[in-house]
């Protein structure tokens, strides 16, 4: 629905990208960055995911009071 | 027990020895200086860095006493020690903490502060930017950054344990003083705070997975659902050539891209004709007959080759060799002898009880109620566990409570809590769970566990003289827990909560489709109750001010009418409004309600979390069935003492003035209560 999106990376910014995504062992830049958002996209959606409220949920089960 | 500590104060006194004037008086000044010095003997003894007096006091810290069942015990003579003590001494109700929590609770005693001032309101919090829930009392967090190396993740740094409650406990201002002292077991101290003198950390220190509690069971019974139950994972096995091979699920390998569970294999031996097994671990080996519980075995995972791993300790117990392989084992504990998390002062304290009393549960909450629960393990089972709980904390407590001999001794057991919490259905004929079989069997649990403190107290009895200060005193009370009261259906049922359009309610994923931007109030934790507030909820939609004023007013005003149409009661007995009850600078960040249930009725096990069971009023048919998560005023804790209490009403919140009182020390001005020992509203 959404296709892709290129997003113009030069400079300074790209080397330090490409170091950072070697230093990685990512693939490629794209992966790298693919990877970066992904994180960092997580922390901004405040309803937070399913996964993540499922892993809280059995962390808190074995204080015995909720299901 | 006090070699550390004693040398640390001793090295005060010399620095405070040190270069201090040698003048001659005359003898007028002397005896004014001599009149100065009684007058203000607790501010000198304070100013020393050193307790030099002889005072003792000793604090028995009872999770969950309550005094009903005290009395009933006492008066049927099953409790000799404490009718000893009541008798000559006193035995008063202490006020509990609002809500009546343990988390909250001793975080009152320990502080001296409620909620408003130390920050600890439930078991459960969230934060109001992701509406993700947490343990309120302390978190584990994984390194901040990482570099990648293929399928590899080296941390940089290491990951930490944050205890999460505010203020300052009264060991540490016992420290400040000089005042040796030993803090046991207490709940809301993990990872334990600095202190000079030996604590161990209790409630709130997780297993090794970063869970409060995981256990594993491995099955080949076909009708045993694989995969996680609550507080517990399934593991189906294949025997094969009565041989089954598995894995024993460690902690989340942060070193491994994707952080994939690190696992360590075991194979299991069973005997083709006896009802016997043998099981073999890294270089461990052992046999276990049905029935029967290994002692502790430690377990070592590897993270990383050659680099980095962790070591833990866990117990097994051969629940069936035969027809149908049924293997329980314990969460893996951090070992107390190489604590891959801090859980004492000082660090090495753990290792040395561990050298001295044998190895012990570290998990914060040791009795596995989920294994109960989830019916892995049975009554007899799990009673059996949690005798061995008590049967450690005995152990330590009979090893390290002959050693004290000045300052302060705090010791917590555990035992009537998670007790209570799961045989109230068998002593009571009214809760919707009980089993006249059953009963037959186990309806003495909770007496057994009563009188089990009762000869902890009669150890300690003998040993007060007239410098001894004894405290017996508990944190809550307990109650039936007969029906489940789901306040996020009843807030969904009436308006309050809205769900996305065609969304439909889910009993079990949190906030399943809630439309937070016509959502105006949620409730979360076993009492708390929110307003969707604009500008602290991230989709906050009520105005605070007038508008959050009055739909506070208004759901408190409805849910004191909630009734249950079965037994004709009130549900809710009392709500209060959070900022006309706490004290102290996190007043508002905790729930803007607390909602108090009535005896027998309690938030439901879904609705805590966020879920939308159907019904709002159903029976609790689970196993855990006593609870005190209600009207504070309905569960009062117990509090004895071998002097008199002049208090009439005393609450949690004396607890820590009453301490430094004892020890001639002021209690800090965010304290809110007063010693005991005075009577009320008297100059402290």
């Amino acid at each position: 629905m959404f296709g892709s999106y290129k997003v113009k990376i030069e400079g300074d910014l790209l080397d330090k990208v490409k170091q950072c995504a070697d230093a990685g062992g990512y693939g490629s830049v794209d992966e790298f960055v693919t990877h970066v958002l992904e994180k960092e996209i997580k922390k901004v959606f405040s309803e937070g995911d399913s996964a993540s409220r499922e892993l809280v949920k059995k962390r808190l089960q074995g204080l015995g009071y909720i299901d | 027990m006090k070699s550390n500590a004693s040398s640390g104060y001793e090295e005060r006194l010399n620095d405070d020895d040190r270069g201090k004037p040698v003048k001659n008086f005359s003898w007028v000044l002397a005896g004014l200086l001599l009149f100065c010095a009684i007058a203000l003997f607790p501010s000198c003894q304070r100013a020393s860095g050193i307790w030099h007096g002889e005072q003792k006091l000793i604090i028995l810290g009872i999770d969950g006493m309550d005094p009903q069942l005290l009395r009933q015990f006492m008066a049927e003579g099953k409790m000799p020690n404490f009718s000893q003590l009541a008798s000559q001494g006193s035995f008063r109700l202490l006020t509990t903490s609002i809500p009546p929590q343990s988390p909250v609770a001793w975080s009152n005693l320990i502080t001296g502060m409620d909620a408003g001032g130390h920050g600890i309101f439930d078991f459960i919090h969230r934060d109001p930017k992701t509406m993700e829930p947490f343990f309120s009392a302390s978190q584990v967090k994984p390194p901040k950054h990482a570099i990648h190396l293929g399928n590899w993740l080296i941390p940089l740094g290491s990951g930490s344990a944050e205890q999460l409650r505010k203020g300052t406990a009264f060991w540490e201002i016992l420290d400040q003083h000089g005042v040796p002292n030993s803090v046991f077991r207490i709940p809301a101290n993990f990872p334990p705070v600095p202190a000079q003198g030996e604590t161990l950390s209790g409630m709130g220190t997780p297993d090794l997975r970063g869970t409060y509690g995981t256990f594993s069971f491995y099955t080949d019974d076909p009708s045993s659902a694989a995969g996680a139950v609550e507080g517990g994972q399934i593991i189906p096995v294949q025997v094969e050539n009565s041989e089954v091979k598995a894995n024993l699920i460690g902690p989340d390998n942060t070193f491994r891209k994707g952080s994939p569970v690190a696992t360590e294999p075991f194979s299991v031996a069973i005997d083709p004709l006896e009802p016997v097994a043998r099981i073999a671990v890294q270089d461990q080996r052992f046999v276990l007959r049905e029935g029967e519980w290994s002692d502790w075995k430690r377990i070592e995972f590897q993270l990383i080759p050659f680099f980095g791993n962790v070591k833990g300790m866990c117990r097994f117990y051969l629940k069936q060799a035969h027809p149908r392989f049924q293997l329980y084992v314990s969460p893996i504990n951090i070992d107390p002898a190489d604590p891959a998390l801090p859980i004492s002062t000082p660090a090495s304290y753990s290792r040395l009880l561990s050298e001295e009393a044998g190895e012990f549960y570290t998990q914060g909450i040791a009795e596995d109620t989920k294994a109960l629960s989830a019916g892995v393990l049975d009554d007899n089972e799990y009673l059996q566990q949690a005798r061995t709980v008590l049967a450690e904390h005995r152990r330590i407590f009979d090893m390290e409570f002959p050693k004290f001999h000045q300052g302060v001794f705090f010791f917590y057991f555990s035992s009537l809590d998670l007790n209570s919490h799961m045989f109230w259905r068998l002593m009571d004929a009214n809760h919707p769970g009980y089993n006249a079989g059953l009963a037959a069997q186990n309806g003495l649990a909770i007496q057994e566990f009563y009188q089990q403190i009762d000869l902890v107290l009669g150890e300690v009895l003998p040993k007060l003289d007239a410098q001894t200060t004894l405290l017996v005193l508990s944190d809550h009370g307990f109650a039936p827990y007969y029906r489940s009261f789901n306040l996020n259906t009843w807030l969904l049922n009436n308006g309050y909560i809205r769900l996305k359009k065609g969304g439909i309610a889910d009993s079990n994923e949190p906030w399943a489709n809630v439309d937070w931007s016509q959502t105006r109030a949620y409730g979360l934790g076993l009492n708390g109750l929110y307003v969707n507030l604009g500008g602290r909820e991230s989709n906050g939609i009520v105005e605070p001010g007038a508008a959050s004023d009055a739909l506070i007013k208004e759901l408190k005003e409805k849910l004191l009418t909630v009734k249950d149409p079965q037994a004709g009661l009130s549900v809710i007995t009392r709500v209060d409004v959070a900022r006309e009850v706490y004290r102290g600078p996190y007043s508002n960040s905790g729930p803007d309600l607390l909602v108090g249930y009535n005896r027998g009725y309690r938030a439901g096990w879904k609705t805590i979390l966020g879920g939308f069971p159907p019904e709002v009023l159903e029976d609790n048919l689970n196993p855990w069935s006593g609870d005190h998560c209600m009207d504070y005023t309905l569960v009062p804790g117990v509090l004895l003492s071998n002097r008199t209490v002049q208090a009439d009403t005393p609450a949690l919140t004396d607890i820590a003035p009453t301490i430094l009182a004892e020890f001639g020390i002021a209690k800090s001005k965010d304290m809110i209560g007063q010693s005991v020992f005075q009577p009320k509203g008297s100059a402290p």
